[in-house]
């Protein structure tokens, strides 16, 4: 008997094949989503569609009816973001049958995310196979396809190392002070300055439920370094603005503080740390240096109970524990390759049975 | 093999015991929870119910609290850390807290089983009769020992604190250290567990002290001053710890060391039984711990 074989396909384009600027002509704008399922799912041959649309990628999948539909999904993408052919030829990869799967697998357990193991592209996966499930344009074989690609990516986070430590600088900054203080949502932050790190630390401190962020600046005109003044940083986080006369008077109120300025000036000297450390020996302080030139004294770190990192520092941990998540890499895409070709060979028997 | 001996169920006590520890450091890095704590806990659980086992059955055979030689008492020091970890658990949850105290478990009561001497059949004298002249006096040598296990988890915790510091200080990821808990987390811990320890040793002095001086009570004078020695080393310790004069790295060094003094003063203030055959039962029993 001939095997009646899955028409499934995928037509997509992301950070592995385009920059910024190309893929900010490939996304798909919020309000155009609906019109853009509207003519996908009236294309001629299509059964079953489903498109995974975030900053990084842009992929449609889906099943036809007897023949892929696959070149017409593409000459309607083509239309639809009025994109040359040649530069679909450049910045798109296409997909049949068991690599489709395969390839699903491994975005939704994140191996083949810009930040490798990143988990938020699970839940963008989710949401994507939502969406389509409430269009009705998701089917039999996508709904097995996207429902297994989901037990394929928890087995991925829980058997594997690919998202064994933090890669994001915030999230290392605030992984650091949980390994010192234990609750971040109890840690008092203060940041000095406001550079991007600055910024990505707030993020990641505020999501984590720190409620007691503090900023402070040489002036709250515009920093050099940052894309925000400071004030603008203490009111986006829900924090206090400190005036920056105080600062140094206040250190010893603070468990975690990170300057991030472009004064090129020592801002905080042994002696002031020292001052500090008297008034809570017993607890630990967290400093941060994310400035270039330096703003904390090196000599610092030789304090009891204080813990000096640098932006080198910070980022050579943030490497390690990419080259970690790296070194899974290959056994993950093995393990999900065999997962993959088990759940088409079920695809293939099950289109093959008479039904 | 008969599982009526005491021996062979503390050794599966320590075989166990070691399976938690390992166990424990290589599934920490799992997130399926599961796994991650609840098989290590389960064995930690069977070799603790194998040593409960064991001890009890020797201490049916030596007639009381089986603290007559020094493989018993350093059985009962692990007994004791475990029991102490079980409890605190509930109370604090402190990652890899488990496996390290049932690594220490497991070394110590694998030595203690290894050397035949330390395992002396004191209870075979013709004129043994107990190991205790009375309750209070078991009372105040179990109440002592236990506080040992108690010290035991605290040098624990310490260990684990070092660990931990050394790699912030090394501003290196490391392989064990991002799974343990915070430096502050272990010092608070340590500062609860040398509290607790401490109450026990100073409510052992004082059981024990009631019977050594009642009249025809007995006590070595070099046990009693390496006893009040140690006591007052701990308890200097814990003031000194709450009026923050003495906290993080160092803190954590001398707890290891006083316990090191204190497991090797357990050979000064050894058991009367095994020590003075000449002098009377209740001075070799009093003398027990």
């Amino acid at each position: 008997m001939p095997t009646k074989e899955p028409k499934l396909f995928l037509l997509g384009s992301s950070h592995k094949v385009a920059s910024l600027n190309e893929r900010e002509l490939i996304s798909l704008p919020s309000d155009e989503v609906d019109s853009f399922y509207q003519g996908l799912r009236s294309l001629p041959g299509m059964k079953e569609c489903l498109v995974l649309n975030t900053c990084n990628r842009t992929e449609i999948y889906g099943t036809g009816n007897g023949s892929s539909p696959l070149l017409s999904v593409r000459d309607y993408l083509k239309d639809f973001r009025q994109l040359e052919a040649d530069f679909l030829d450049r910045h798109f990869y296409q997909h049949e049958g068991e690599a489709v799967v395969r390839h699903a697998f491994e975005v939704a357990s994140g191996i083949d995310s810009q930040m490798v193991g990143e988990t938020e592209i699970l839940g963008q996966v989710k949401d994507a196979y939502e969406d389509a499930l409430c269009r009705k344009s998701s089917g039999k074989i996508l709904n097995r396809v996207f429902q297994r690609s989901f037990q394929a990516a928890k087995w991925a986070r829980t058997h594997t190392g690919i998202s064994r430590g933090q890669v994001n600088l915030g999230n290392v900054i605030s992984d650091l002070a949980r390994r010192i203080f234990g609750r971040v949502e109890e840690c008092r932050f203060l940041v000095v300055g406001a550079g991007e790190v600055a910024e990505r630390a707030m993020e990641s401190f505020n999501s984590r439920g720190c409620q007691s962020i503090t900023v402070t600046g040489r002036t709250f005109n515009w920093c050099p370094l940052s894309r925000r003044k400071p004030d603008e940083l203490a009111d986006k986080f829900g924090g206090f603005a400190l005036s920056f006369e105080k600062f140094q008077d206040s250190l010893h109120l603070f468990d975690v503080i990170l300057t991030s300025t472009a004064s090129g000036k020592i801002m905080i000297g042994v002696d002031q740390i020292k001052q500090a450390m008297k008034k809570r020996p017993s607890k630990p302080l967290f400093l941060i240096d994310a400035s270039v030139p330096r703003n904390i004294e090196g000599n610092t770190a030789n304090t009891d109970n204080v813990y000096l990192y640098n932006m080198d520092d910070i980022s050579a941990i943030a490497n390690e524990n990419l080259k970690s998540r790296m070194a899974e890499v290959d056994r993950c895409r093995g393990a999900l390759a065999s997962r993959a070709i088990r759940l088409w060979d079920q695809l293939l028997n099950q289109s093959s049975s008479p039904s | 093999m008969d599982w009526n001996e005491s021996r062979v169920l503390l050794w599966l006590a320590s075989i166990l015991y070691g399976i938690g520890l390992i166990s424990g450091l290589r599934l920490v890095s799992k997130s399926n929870k599961l796994i991650s704590s609840i098989l290590p806990l389960a064995i930690i659980i069977a070799g603790f119910v194998a040593q409960t086992q064991g001890l009890a059955l020797r201490g049916q055979l030596v007639k009381g609290c089986p603290l007559g030689n020094g493989m018993e008492r350093i059985q009962f020091i692990a007994w004791s850390l475990v029991v102490g970890y079980l409890i605190i658990r509930v109370l604090f949850r402190l990652n890899l807290l488990g496996s390290f105290a049932a690594g220490v478990a497991s070394i110590g009561g694998a030595i203690s089983l290894s050397i035949p001497s330390l395992d002396s059949s004191y209870w075979e004298n013709d004129d043994y009769t107990g190991i205790f002249p009375n309750h209070w006096v078991e009372l105040h040598a179990s109440v002592a020992i236990f506080s040992y296990g108690i010290f035991g988890l605290l040098a624990t915790v310490s260990v684990m604190y070092l660990i931990q510091q050394k790699a912030l200080i090394s501003r290196r990821p490391g392989s064990l250290a991002p799974f343990l808990p915070s430096v502050q987390q272990l010092e608070t811990a340590g500062s609860r567990l040398l509290l607790i320890g401490a109450v026990f040793l100073t409510c052992s002095l004082v059981v024990g002290s009631l019977d050594w001086t009642r009249p025809g009570g007995s006590v070595s004078y070099s046990k009693v001053v390496v006893i009040i020695t140690l006591w007052l080393a701990y308890c200097s310790l814990w003031w000194l710890h709450f009026r923050q004069k003495l906290f993080g790295q160092k803190f954590a060094k001398i707890c290891i060391v006083l316990f090191a003094v204190a497991i090797l003063s357990l050979g000064v203030v050894r058991s009367a039984v095994s020590d003075d055959t000449t002098s009377s039962p209740e001075s070799h029993t009093s003398d027990a711990n």
